[in-house]
């Protein structure tokens, strides 16, 4: 082994705690930023798998909404159109009752249409009795695997809820498929004859889906036009990437919060490394007096650094692999109350993974590495540079580097204001993080400075030791300021986010929820609820100690790629009630009942730019209709947007007398309890339906609110965590370097315990300066978090919302850090005796 | 009987694939053929339970027996011919309905249109003797939604746009309209009886095996003039020749010894035909039930036993992938009428296996003496089991 290279490994295993802190920086951002992305992708995957089975060849699908479409149009496009790769699809959800949160998708076929269309159904082996499986409504196939997780054999009993009812069926036997897409995509599927599925789903005569193979766009064209209202031929990929495309921004946002944590490694590293060459300045001077060029003393550095980086990323992916089995169920758990329901079995690393995590990882530690490298690369051929000429160009440096801080804390601002894609938000906050990195020495400088003084006069000498001792040793201190400046700015920033976010969902709830009782149907998470029996809701009006209901009808319409929510509800008399406007017609209310008006959420217009005064085109049965817009209501149940239409209007041009949900206002003086005991009994035992009173109502969507931002707690801790191993590292390199230092303090007279809290000291010192830095700059990113991020990736407008109380925790947080690092330091040097550290020094 | 030893070769085929039971066409079978086994609802060895049976003679009632008996496991219309062009260029076809009850036993009154017990499966094919090619196609329907049914007056049997129908308001199946068209190719045809009806078996009554019940209602045209168009990659011609139409329903099932069979069908130029079959044993052995018929020119018929026929393979042909190899000509005696023939195959290939069940039916080229005068004709022959 070359000599050189030699050096650098024994120095590194002679320095073991302090490469294993670098290690470990990188390892936590590493693995981070891998966890997020296996369970980002994890989720897609798993949706796209099931997208991809279930479409199989088809290149375009005929659906119509939620209402799907009458079953005659099967016939019609098979015959009359010749259209024979057809193969219809009736499909819903239902929940298992016997495993928990199990929800199987239903999808009812032809088995004789479907291998032109869908060769997972074609490609599938098994022992199904065909007889069975079409002469009877609840006979149901799934995967071998399947039925053999779920320990489930063909006779067996699966019982089901669905739509509120509670179903037995009979498993008739399982399939083997022959593609790994089926054995993935399918694996949550029971499948069933058509016309089993139409009993069973309650869906007679009407059909969800035709899925068709056509031969080229020109037909796809012409056939579209020969379609009756309200039914749609759109390409097969459609619905699929304009469901992912909605979840796009969540994702997204998890990447960014992710590389934030790496963010934090990578300073890490560039401490270690900074250290690593500061302890060699008199070696590396002696090496280039031997002869050794800047080339070689660059690539040796960068060298150690590779192999920091390179030991932290692999580590970092296996904890990221681990870490991801937990994430993953949080992920799919948010995208499963937001936008889809999709399945995550098992976490698999792939090439992508174990590329971007290595990526990340040796990318971080090289730039991280640079500068300390080419530090050392100039050391000049004698070692006569001393410690106090690099501090001393530290810094001089240091006013250049805060206006370098300026200029990219205001192009970041600027890019938040004006950016009108999340990316270049995201870009934006970035700016402004490392602007506010870049100020940090300049401002440890000045403000030591300043406080050496009232510190002095305060503690004494050690106070102002400790005071002085951060722009003395400013190079590593600054580093550790700032990484714990960033973590904690993070902590509030999010924090904030999610308080204002909260906040500004209660008071929405608090005005929706304007009735006393709500009744609808269980449903499956992320579906809407079935519809009511019919008759329920004229029962439920008829119930002693109910003042008037109100009634819900939820369906999507299909309108290009996407199915659009409808909402159609009995609108009070001029009664704004369950509704805050952002902005809106005087005359609304009036022109809601008396023309084809509707009002929109706000994430509906900000997906779709129509406001107050714009028309609206909606598919109705009776072909497109024109409605304008007259409002826009606050509304944080979906980030895809609602329109939203008085109920009489509704019921006349879609013919529909369906309700979805009943909303019940008690007369004054009611008990809830006993209300929902009368509602129970004048429902019946017809349908299996939920009362929730408008408290329970507020409580569970609180909970669920709570669920969905749990992911982005868990990150804010990990980054947390990242930054106080981060601290300790570079508290520990600053006592350890000074630890000379001490041992002439020691040796001149000065106690252990002036010495340790000396360390302590400055450690305090630290923390509180990160805290304190970390206050304007968490409410920065407050603000563009609420402001712009969550404005572009969901068309929410969010009150910023700051508690105190959350901005002295953060303070807290950084000194409780900071001290909790300095104390091992400041331990260990007290209990050094001053002579071993003074022979320690000399090399 | 000829025909109803078609669903035996379905039991001894194996498992049938879901998969292939949509191929269509000159498509390639699937690679994996899955078997989603319909071949147990289809054969029901032993479960007749919920099914009608053919239980002894019984006389026909017309136009009823026309239409389909959805209570018996299966059902045939069964159309064979031959067409020349104008330019006298020879042409095969086969257009033939099947109606299985896949699922007998099956819930009743059930809220879906989609409910049935029925099952339709259509096949069509053409042989084009100058061209020596063979174009087949499969189609599979369930028999609900008007996608797949039948009714007997006015006669019309259809899956799809693939129809058997009465041409006009005649009580009665003839004259008849042919349309099976898919993927460039078809048939547009107006049958007219030449001759009568002719029962087979006792008056209809096929026995096919010891058991009772073990039986089919079976008769026959044996002499049909075509007439109209057939479509060859796209281009229509018109065309006129000869066809013959076989009726068979029941709820019967076969010896588990038996491998398969060879069955033929011959219409002579002087106004005879003969039907005649080669039940083939597993241990290489012809099964005595075997049978055929004689018809003459004025429509009379009589039923001929396995010992009143003399009929040997003279050659065999290999199917392409060498999955099967199957007789491919055969010399033919009939010693009580002076008959004596050699049956060849017009094109060897006329193999159906693109579907879901892989058998050779094909337009046979015919030739020989009767009575010491030369004859000629044509014939079909299906053979299975290969």
């Amino acid at each position: 082994m070359h000599l050189l290279r030699r050096a650098g490994l024994r120095y590194l295993l002679g320095h073991r705690w302090q490469v294993a802190l670098a290690v470990l920086g990188i390892t936590l951002g590493v693995a981070v930023v891998t966890a997020v992305d296996l369970a980002n992708r994890s989720a897609l995957q798993a949706f796209q798998l099931s997208a991809d089975a279930l479409t199989g060849e088809a290149t375009h699908s005929i659906t119509a909404g939620s209402e799907g479409f009458d079953e005659a149009l099967y016939p019609w496009l098979r015959v009359e159109q010749g259209e024979r790769r057809a193969s219809p699809v009736v499909e819903g959800y239902a929940e298992d009752l016997d495993q928990a949160a199990r929800v199987w998708r239903v999808l009812g076929v032809d088995a004789f249409a479907e291998s032109e269309v869908r060769p997972g159904l074609g490609g599938i082996a098994g022992q199904a009795d065909l007889a069975l499986f079409m002469g009877r409504d609840d006979h149901v196939l799934m995967l071998e695997d399947a039925a053999a997780e779920l320990d489930l054999q063909p006779g067996d009993r699966l019982r089901l809820r669905v739509q509120g009812r509670e179903r037995t069926v009979v498993l008739g036997g399982t399939l083997a498929t022959a593609r790994p897409v089926d054995r993935q995509g399918l694996h949550d599927v029971l499948i069933m004859d058509i016309a089993a599925a139409q009993a069973l789903l309650g869906r007679t005569g009407r059909l969800d889906r035709i899925d068709l193979v056509l031969p080229d766009e020109g037909r796809a064209a012409t056939l579209a036009e020969d379609l009756p209202d309200g039914v749609q031929l759109r390409p097969a990929e459609a619905r699929s990437s304009a469901l992912l495309d909605m979840s796009r921004a969540f994702r997204l946002n998890l990447t960014a919060f992710s590389l934030l944590a790496l963010l934090v490694g990578a300073f890490l590293i560039y401490n270690a490394m900074t250290f690593a060459v500061v302890q060699r300045r008199a070696l590396f001077g002696r090496l280039r007096a031997l002869g050794v060029d800047r080339v070689q003393i660059l690539r040796l550095v960068l060298l150690e650094a590779a192999v920091v980086g390179l030991v932290g990323s692999v580590l970092g992916l296996v904890v990221g692999w681990l870490l991801a089995q937990g994430l993953v169920g949080l992920v799919t758990r948010t995208i499963n109350d937001l936008y889809f329901v999709v399945q995550v079995r098992g976490v698999a690393l792939s090439p992508h993974n174990l590329a971007l995590g290595l990526a990340l990882g040796m990318g971080a530690t090289l730039v991280a590495a640079l500068l300390p490298a080419n530090e050392a690369a100039r050391s000049p051929p004698r070692a006569t540079l001393s410690r106090a000429d690099l501090e001393g160009r530290s810094r001089a440096r240091a006013p250049r580097l805060a206006g370098a801080g300026v200029g990219a804390i205001l192009l970041g601002s600027a890019l938040l204001l004006v950016s009108p894609a999340l990316l270049v938000a995201f870009v934006g906050i970035f700016l402004l993080l490392m602007g506010a990195a870049l100020m940090v020495p300049w401002l440890v400088l000045r403000s030591s400075l300043a406080l050496a003084r009232p510190a002095g006069a305060l503690f004494g000498l050690p106070g102002r030791m400790a005071a002085r001792g951060l722009s003395a040793g400013l190079s590593r201190s600054a580093v550790a300021v700032a990484a714990l400046m960033i973590a904690i700015s993070t902590v509030v920033g999010v924090g904030v986010m999610v308080d204002s976010f909260r906040g500004t969902f209660e008071r929405w709830l608090d005005a929706s929820l304007a009735a006393d009782v709500y009744i609808a149907a269980p449903s499956v998470t992320g579906e809407a609820s079935p519809p009511l029996a019919p008759g329920l809701p004229e029962a439920f009006a008829g119930v002693e100690g109910v003042e008037r209901i109100t009634t819900g009808r939820y369906l999507r319409l299909a309108r290009g790629g996407e199915d659009w929510r409808l909402r159609a509800y009995d609108l009070g008399r001029d009664r704004a009630d369950g509704f805050m406007f952002r902005e809106g017609d005087p005359a609304l209310w009036a022109r809601l009942r008396e023309e084809d008006a509707v009002l929109v959420t706000e994430p509906f217009q900000s997906r779709h730019g129509v406001g107050t005064g714009d028309p609206l085109t909606l598919p109705t049965p009776a072909g497109e209709r024109s409605f304008t817009v007259v409002g826009v209501t606050y509304d944080y149940t979906t980030s895809e947007g609602a329109v939203i239409m008085a109920a009489e209007r509704y019921r006349s041009i879609w013919e529909d007398e369906t309700v979805n949900s009943v909303a019940v206002h008690a007369a004054a003086g009611t008990d809830t309890a006993e209300l929902v005991a009368r509602l129970r009994s004048a429902a019946g035992e017809a349908q299996a339906l939920r009362y929730r009173p408008s408290a329970e109502i507020r409580r569970i969507s609180l909970d669920v609110f709570d669920r969905t931002f749990t992911i982005t707690h868990v990150l804010r801790l990990l980054a947390t965590g990242v930054a106080v191993v981060g601290v300790l590292g570079a508290l520990l390199a600053l006592a350890l370097e000074r630890s000379r230092e001490m041992a002439v303090l020691r040796a001149m007279g000065c106690s252990v315990q002036q010495v340790r809290r000396l360390i302590l000291g400055q450690s305090l010192f630290a923390g509180g300066l990160s805290g304190l830095l970390a206050l304007p700059l968490g409410l920065a990113l407050a603000v563009a978090l609420t402001q712009t991020i969550n404005q572009r990736a969901f068309g929410w407008s969010l009150g910023v919302h700051v508690d105190p109380l959350l901005l002295l925790q953060a303070v807290a947080l950084a000194v409780l850090a900071a001290l909790l690092a300095g104390w091992y330091p400041a331990r260990r040097m007290a209990a050094t005796p001053p002579g071993d550290a003074l022979r320690e020094e000399v090399e | 009987m000829g025909r109803a030893r078609f669903f035996p070769a379905l039991l001894l085929a194996g498992a049938v694939p879901i998969a292939g039971l949509t191929g269509c066409g000159d498509r390639e079978p699937p690679e994996d053929p899955a078997p989603m086994s319909v071949t147990g609802a289809l054969s029901g060895e032993d479960q007749g339970a919920g099914l009608t049976r053919v239980e002894g003679p019984e006389p026909l009632v017309f136009p009823r027996d026309h239409g389909p008996h959805p209570g018996y496991r299966h059902e045939w219309w069964y159309v064979t011919g031959h067409l020349f062009d104008g330019e006298d260029r020879h042409y095969g076809f086969q257009a033939t309905l099947f109606r299985f009850n896949v699922a007998p036993e099956s819930t009743p009154e059930r809220p879906s249109a989609w409910a049935t017990d029925q099952l339709w499966m259509g096949h069509f094919a053409i042989t084009d003797t100058q061209g020596e090619a063979f174009h087949h196609f499969e189609r599979l329907s369930r028999g609900a939604l008007e996608l797949a049914g039948g009714q007997p007056d006015p006669f019309r049997i259809w899956l799809e746009d693939w129809s058997l129908a009465a041409d006009d308001d005649s009580p009665g199946p003839f004259p008849m309209r042919v349309r099976f068209q898919q993927d460039g190719f078809g048939v547009d045809l107006r049958l007219e009886a030449e001759k009568p009806m002719v029962l087979q078996g006792d008056g209809g009554y096929s026995q096919k095996g010891p058991e009772r019940g073990n039986a089919s209602r079976y008769f026959s045209w044996t002499r049909l003039a075509a007439e109209g168009r057939l479509t060859l990659e796209g281009d229509e011609r018109r065309v006129a020749g000869q066809a013959w139409k076989d009726r068979e329903w029941g709820t019967s099932a076969l010896g588990e010894d038996l491998a398969g069979w060879d069955w033929f069908s011959v219409q002579l130029d002087d106004g005879h035909e003969l039907m005649f079959y080669h039940l083939r044993r597993e241990d290489g052995g012809v099964d005595p039930i075997s049978k055929g018929l004689w018809v003459t020119p004025a429509g009379d018929s009589r039923v001929l036993g396995l010992e009143d026929v003399d009929l040997v393979a003279t050659d065999e042909w290999q199917s392409p992938d060498g999955q099967a190899t199957y007789p491919g000509g055969w010399q033919l005696t009939l010693p009580e009428e002076g008959l004596a023939l050699e049956l060849r195959p017009v094109v060897a290939d006329q193999e159906l296996r693109a579907g879901v069940f892989r058998y050779w039916e094909g337009a046979l080229a015919v030739s020989g003496e009767r009575a010491g005068q030369p004859v000629s004709g044509h014939g079909y022959a299906e053979l299975t089991g290969y």
